[in-house]
């Protein structure tokens, strides 16, 4: 017994030498016993992190739903409630598929209340044979609206605008498109789904700054307790939330933020550990941690494929 | 001394509760509990008047098709089942009834059936409750076996008695069939005793509670709700709803993939239709004459 203190001992202060320090503080302990294994588990974190056995704690999925009737005719769509083209349905069964294949399974879905990432997930669980998971739909997941420029054609809005101005609204980080009036089809108010949604929290335009402070609120509020109560979460939503989402993960900065392409229905996983730290896997796409399912040169060809919209 | 009173005392009162209907789902079987038949009171809510129920049994599924008894076993449903469905969808529209909230099973038949209804009514945003107690009755030992084998085994009287009673169980599942809840993670949360089968009338005792625990609140709040679900959980619902008797009941046909409205006041009475076919008085949408010939079997079916 001696014999293995002394053993634990050396090890744990060899490595403590060597690995980086934790940025959580060690909570206090009363034996000497624990402390140790405190230092053991912060060790195996920092030590194991190409290797996810040990560290991992919970998988979190992501999915960008397909292709929509809207990013077919290249308009933009923002909260506008059109459906997946044929392609987008094809591409969600495809994604479900490889969830199917590698035996994930979920014990809650999110997504938003946009139709597009409804039937994405729907699609998704029944190729999972999931589809008696509960679903929770909520507004914070839906992709940042698009003010006054939704239902306007890309490509008319760039010949128009400049492709300067376009492009500064499409990826700037905080910069939103011109607001929508209230008397506009497209605005949020009149539509019964967001009936209990404050109206200060109503957008008449975002920008992926404000669309990633909205959704943060159900991240921290709602996500990460789920998360950390065990359960599998698989998460279908949009370009722009699960840009912020990833930011959130990953620590990625505002300017790469912007450019980052999440190519649609390929299931992004995430391996957290216990702090909801990603640990990055060995087929992670820089600058995420997570990895796509699927084959991976097409992954590759796929996050090129969406710069091309506006050219 | 005391304690093992109290012991003796528990392993009565639970042998009672369990040797009336001991391959059944008591409360008690429930972890986190069934409250009985009460209705939990709707807190500081004024009930908002009349509101809409609609209630709609899910189409033709693929063991329907394979003369299977069904019960838990998950099969989706078939062509025909999607098809007849997607009418409903388009008969709500017509009526101008828009549901805020929707309640189904676990079994994808009747998720399915609630998914063409509301992609076809623009409402797949609201909120959704999948709960087992809305599940189809279970149906033992008789899942998966074929109905025309089973009447040549039993005998077609005896299948009648199972098909049709009340409150006659058919033989129960064992512990080590797959068709054994205990052997599905859905139910992984939920107890269930070695050998399981139901009735109409235990189908009754687990969906009464959740109507009125969990859906008739929805109601008071003035929302339309929906609920999709199966032959014998919707004979439960409009067994409450309407009143009729065991008798009758467990002959009544209610006809797959057409929506069946209630209009309820603030006390959740029924509020009888002037279109309801006896012996309910809910309306079924759509064309009144196909209606009746739905419910008497009488429509035109290819033979498989």
């Amino acid at each position: 017994m001696f014999l293995l203190k002394y053993l634990l001992t050396s090890f744990a202060v060899a490595n403590a030498f060597m690995s980086t320090p934790s940025q959580k503080t060690l909570t206090p302990s009363r034996t000497f016993g624990s402390q140790i294994e405190q230092r053991i588990s912060q060790v195996r974190k920092h030590a194991t992190r190409a290797s996810t056995s040990l560290a991992m704690k919970y998988t979190l999925v992501l999915v960008r739903h397909g292709e929509s009737t809207w990013n077919k005719a290249n308009l933009f769509t923002g909260w506008a409630d059109v459906p997946l083209s044929e392609k987008g349905v094809e591409e969600a069964t495809a994604g479900g598929k490889l969830l199917a294949e590698e035996g994930f399974t979920f014990d809650v879905a999110y997504t938003s209340t946009l139709k597009r990432a409804i039937k994405t997930l729907w699609i998704i669980l029944e190729e999972m044979d999931l589809m008696y998971i509960p679903i929770v739909n909520t507004w914070r997941l839906n992709e940042r609206h698009y003010g006054a420029l939704q239902g306007l054609n890309k490509q008319e809005t760039v010949d128009k605008y400049g492709k300067e101005q376009v492009l500064i609204w499409r990826r700037s980080y905080d910069i939103p498109p011109p607001e929508l009036e209230k008397d506009n089809e497209h605005y949020p108010g009149k539509d019964p789904r967001y009936a209990d949604v404050a109206e200060e929290d109503l957008p008449l335009a975002e920008s992926l700054k404000l669309t990633e402070d909205r959704f943060m609120v159900d991240w921290e509020k709602t996500l990460v307790p789920e998360i950390k109560s065990g359960k599998k979460i698989l998460i279908a939503a949009h370009g722009n939330t699960l840009r912020a989402l990833v930011k959130h993960l990953d620590g990625i900065s505002e300017d790469d933020i912007t450019g980052l392409n999440i190519p649609t229905g390929i299931p992004l996983v995430y391996e957290l550990d216990e702090d909801l730290q990603p640990i990055p896997h060995s087929d992670a796409i820089a600058p995420l941690s997570g990895r796509y399912l699927g084959n991976q040169e097409e992954v590759k060809a796929r996050i090129g494929a969406v710069v091309a919209q506006t050219k | 001394m005391k304690s093992y009173l109290k012991a003796c005392l528990f392993l009565s009162l639970s042998t009672l509760t369990l040797a009336t209907r001991p391959w059944g789902m008591t409360a008690l079987n429930v972890r986190g509990g069934g409250s009985g038949i009460q209705e939990k009171e709707v807190k500081d809510e004024k009930v908002k008047g009349p509101c809409t129920l609609i209630l709609i049994r899910h189409g033709e599924s693929e063991w329907n098709v394979s003369n299977k008894f069904t019960g838990w076993y998950d099969c989706p449903l078939s062509e025909k089942g999607i098809s007849e469905v997607k009418q409903a969808g388009l008969l709500l529209n017509e009526a101008g009834i828009k549901p805020d909230i929707a309640h189904t099973s676990y079994l994808q038949r009747a998720i399915k059936t609630l998914q063409l209804v509301q992609e076809e009514t623009g409402t797949m945003w609201i909120p959704t409750s999948k709960a087992w107690q809305l599940n189809e009755r279970h149906y033992g030992g008789l899942t998966g076996m074929d109905k025309v084998e089973t009447v040549e085994k039993h005998g077609a009287e005896q299948v009648l008695i199972w098909r049709r009673s009340y409150d006659i169980p058919p033989p129960p599942v064992l512990a080590d069939s797959p068709f054994h809840p205990k052997n599905d993670p859905r139910y992984a949360h939920l107890e269930f005793p070695e050998e399981f089968t139901e009735t109409l009338a235990t189908t009754l005792d687990r969906v009464l509670p959740y109507f009125l625990n969990n859906i008739v609140p929805d109601l008071k709040r003035g929302k339309t709700v929906i609920v999709a679900a199966h032959g014998n959980s919707l004979r439960a619902l409009v067994k409450h709803l309407d009143g009729v008797d065991e008798d009758t009941i467990v002959n009544l046909n209610i006809p797959t993939g057409i929506p069946l409205v209630y209009h309820l006041d603030e006390n959740m009475n029924v509020i009888p239709s002037d279109n309801g076919i006896a012996p309910l008085r809910g309306e079924y949408l759509g064309n009144q004459e196909e209606v009746r010939a739905r419910i008497e079997g009488v429509q035109n079916q290819t033979k498989k």
